[in-house]
């Protein structure tokens, strides 16, 4: 069995699911604006992937082509029903906070991007792989892109004041556009790092 | 597609789709205890959030109104919570409001709602619920809607500001006709 180590670091940085593919933008929109809940979706992301990844890997030899999109879909809705039961056992309140995001994660394009294009081709430890790297490639950015934008839209991180009472919020920050504007910084920021990377 | 195709794909996706059935089925009997625990615990340490001073906490069923009758340190009641839901952005908000023996409010807490974080999910900030405290019905208007009233909107989220005034003001105007008809 042939295990890709190449493809985890390749998942987690140089085709990063939000900076590079830009797969999964609408929860990572709708989340990232709070520390405490990008940590929970983190968490759950990689969960679910690394789960959907190794069961698709290893039942794809006996499903047929035509069915696999369900057959895909159900193992994934499976795992994040599992998480969305154990969310609200171990952590009441992220999972309130999370709300609708979190059965949406089913429908997460990364997830059954990576489940098409990678674990159904591939072994399963190197599927396990490209499920760990992929979300925590996930959760990294989230998590960043939260900090910036909780501290900015809300002058917070986990809900500590950082800034003093006076600071007036950005409130863009918060909200969907903030999003997308912090993303594009921090691509700027990547292809720029990648460039000299080259030269040298 | 020949025959034979077409029943293999019904037949994997059968036992795949039972399978994840009987494995959910199974987590759910794990963590249902668990998640009623919870539950349990926030919902008890709601009802001492918004009375402190609550020795007993009964539930009392009166026709079609359903509320938690608090009992003091003396064994007399000093208020009572209500539930109530109103719908917000993001689907129905379910409220819990303390009212004391005068009809004004003790106390409001969110306990569930489909809000946009970051925006109406402010809601279950004590700066925006911790207005209500004290404040009977005829002050309970969004600032910006009625001169009397005393709320002040979040930022970015009116319909979810209003969703909860609305709804505790209802509930108390619900409660007033109740004990006028009594």
């Amino acid at each position: 069995m042939k295990i890709d180590f190449k493809n985890f670091v390749n998942a987690l940085w140089k085709e990063n699911a939000i900076f590079y593919l830009m797969l999964g933008l609408c929860p990572f929109l709708a989340v990232s604006s709070s520390v405490r809940d990008s940590i929970g979706m983190g968490i759950a992301v990689i969960f679910v992937l690394a789960g959907s990844n190794v069961t698709i890997s290893l039942i794809r030899k006996f499903v047929p082509s035509h069915v696999r999109i369900p057959a895909f879909i159900v193992v994934i809705a499976t795992f994040v029903t599992i998480v969305d039961y154990s969310l609200a056992a171990l952590s009441p309140q992220i999972h309130r906070n999370l709300g609708v995001y979190l059965p949406l994660v089913v429908v997460n394009c990364i997830i059954l991007g990576r489940a098409e294009a990678y674990a159904s081709k591939n072994n399963v430890i190197s599927s396990l792989l490209d499920g760990l790297g992929v979300g925590i490639g996930f959760a990294l950015v989230i998590f960043v892109v939260s900090i910036v934008r909780e501290l900015f839209g809300n002058g917070t991180i986990l809900g500590h004041q950082i800034f003093g009472a006076n600071f007036t919020p950005f409130l863009i920050m918060i909200m969907p556009p903030g999003a997308f504007i912090v993303i594009g910084f921090f691509i700027a920021l990547k292809q720029g790092i990648e460039r000299r990377g080259k030269k040298c | 597609m020949n025959k034979k195709e077409i029943v293999g794909g019904i037949l994997i996706l059968t036992i795949i789709t039972s399978l994840s059935g009987y494995l959910l089925a199974y987590v759910y009997k794990v963590t249902k205890p668990a998640i009623e625990k919870q539950q349990k615990i926030e919902e008890d340490n709601i009802n001492k959030e918004i009375f402190p001073d609550g020795v007993e906490f009964h539930e009392v069923e009166q026709g079609d109104i359903k509320y938690i009758s608090v009992l003091g340190s003396e064994g007399k009641e000093i208020g009572k919570i209500f539930t109530t839901t109103s719908p917000g952005y993001g689907g129905d908000i379910k409220i819990k409001i303390g009212v004391d023996e005068d009809l004004k409010i003790k106390g409001v807490k969110i306990l569930q709602h489909n809000e946009t974080p970051g925006l109406g999910a402010k809601i279950t900030e004590k700066k925006f619920l911790s207005q209500f405290d004290g404040k009977g019905k005829e002050k309970i208007y969004l600032k910006k809607d009625n001169s009397e009233g005393e709320i002040d909107t979040i930022t970015g989220a009116t319909i979810s500001s209003k969703a909860v005034t609305e709804g505790v003001r209802k509930l108390l105007e619900t409660i007033e006709v109740e004990k006028n008809e009594n």
